[in-house]
């Protein structure tokens, strides 16, 4: 050992890098070092692909596991549920389901099973042509099972199932009736798909009793030919917001967006904008992580500070509110979230801002904000 | 038995395929008789995406072919004509990865990666 190699020999390049250039190269200095060199060994060959990102550390997250964890886990393998948390392999997963001290924890329960029709270059949830048959339980199941968990606030979500003639919005509105009828005070928010555009079927879920409707756009609208599924259309996804939004005016409609796909600030600002035209009322942007191998790669990793900027942009153009940051997740906190933020509101003004006898109840009865 | 076999072909066991990367590079691999292309790709690390993992739901796998192997072929099915009309960069031998399946006729066979991956 004594001869051995010795922490230095470890410690890479002569190059001492501030914090700020670290963190704004996109490779790191080995990677770029050894890209050297290769090329210099071997002229003539075509130059190697550019070496893999690394993972900045903000987008660190620590490894599923614990009491909390596995119990929900088990709880819903027993009951036949399936989550997008787990089919997504979504980052937030410990920190939702760990609960914390005073949290408590949150599952976004995704119905119709787990194999979706649609293939998304940025999503890991299996596709099929020919998905099983929907469970004519699951609805009586599901909102028997969320109603004795006694949360305050759920999220639905489920596949896109274009072998169903109605999308499974049937479905999807029975499961969202009947948790109203066994819980009524739980606030229930639903993150559907497009329905290929049908709006009786968003119509049908927008008028289910659901408290927040949600659906999203996932990209900009330059992008979205790139990374979704052909059947899912930028215009389309925009137009199923409007639309439940004109059934159903005392709705909260909500949308999420991906960034760090290549898109630029100015298709950034578009999108944001044509959402608020169609009177969408929440935002939430976060960043693109490639769950398998088998996917998309990350165009770039943004920085928070981005983030914090485009979170500044939405509020001013008046989303009631806007989460936006690297882990931020369509249903991330969401409770948490709106909750603290429609309280927030009420207190400014003095007057209950959605028409929501729950909300106010819950603020009576002390919920921590 | 309708599975090929499992792991990779020894030496002078398998067919070869040469995948051509979209900056010129040349990868050899080796693959059982009745894998698919896309198969072969992700077993040998090459960066190929198969978003909806072989079920005709996308064109990220798309390849495009030498015309000898092309001709080889039988015709695609409708369903992979719908989703290769919206591949980038279409080529009069392109075909889904997914859906092409070794065999001796297509020993040596080339397939090179579009520049470009487009889902719609």
């Amino acid at each position: 050992f004594a001869n051995g190699p010795s922490f230095e020999d470890f410690v890479s390049g002569n190059k001492k890098l501030s914090a700020e250039e670290a963190l704004d190269l996109k490779e790191t200095v080995v990677d770029q070092q050894e890209a050297a060199e290769a090329a210099a060994a071997n002229p003539g060959k075509p130059a190697k692909r550019p070496p893999k990102m690394r993972l900045p550390e903000w987008l660190k997250t620590p490894i599923a596991s614990g009491k909390n964890y596995t119990r929900i886990k088990k709880n819903l393998r027993e009951l036949n549920l399936h989550t997008v948390c787990e089919e997504a392999k979504c980052p937030n997963i410990s920190d939702c389901w760990g609960g914390g001290e005073h949290q408590t924890a949150t599952a976004t329960i995704m119905l119709m099973g787990d194999e979706c029709t649609r293939g998304c270059r940025f999503c890991s949830v299996k596709t099929s042509k020919t998905p099983k048959p929907l469970d004519i339980h699951e609805p009586e199941n599901t909102a028997e099972a969320i109603s004795r968990w006694g949360l305050d606030y759920v999220v639905l979500t489920s596949v896109d199932r274009d072998d169903l003639a109605d999308g499974g919005s049937t479905h999807f509105a029975e499961t969202i009736i009947k948790l109203k009828q066994k819980a009524p005070q739980i606030l229930v928010e639903c993150l559907t798909g497009d329905f290929q555009g049908n709006m009786e079927c968003v119509a049908r879920v927008a008028t289910s009793g659901l408290d927040v409707y949600a659906h999203n756009i996932e990209t900009v609208e330059a992008l979205s030919s790139y990374i979704r599924d052909p059947r899912a259309k930028f215009r389309q996804s925009i137009a199923v917001l409007a639309h439940a939004k004109k059934v159903k005016p005392t709705l909260l409609t909500k949308t999420s967006m991906m960034l760090g796909c290549g898109e630029t600030e100015a298709e950034v600002i578009h999108a944001i904008d044509e959402l608020r035209k169609a009177d969408v009322d929440v935002l939430t942007l976060g960043q693109y992580m490639r769950p398998t191998k088998k996917h998309m790669r990350v165009h770039e990793y943004v920085k928070p500070e981005v983030f914090e900027k485009y979170q500044k942009m939405a509020e001013e153009r008046g989303f009631k509110y806007v989460a936006s940051g690297p882990l931020v997740r369509s249903s991330y906190k969401a409770g948490e979230f709106y909750i603290s933020n429609i309280l927030k509101k009420e207190k400014q003004l003095g007057v209950p801002v959605v028409g929501n006898d729950a909300v106010v109840r819950l603020a009576d009865a002390g919920i921590r904000v | 038995n309708q599975y090929p076999k499992r792991g990779r072909p020894g030496p002078g066991e398998g067919f070869n395929i040469s995948f051509i990367m979209q900056d010129g590079e040349e990868i050899s691999v080796q693959a059982h008789e009745g894998e698919s292309l896309l198969d072969v790709a992700w077993a040998n690390d090459i960066d190929i995406e198969g978003a909806c993992e072989a079920s005709l739901a996308c064109s990220t796998c798309h390849l495009i072919l030498d015309s000898e192997s092309y001709s080889k072929l039988e015709e695609p099915t409708d369903e992979e004509n719908d989703m290769l009309d919206l591949a980038f960069g279409l080529a009069d031998t392109s075909r889904l990865g997914c859906q092409v399946l070794m065999n001796k006729d297509l020993d040596g066979i080339v397939a090179k990666l579009p520049a470009i991956t487009r889902n719609a």
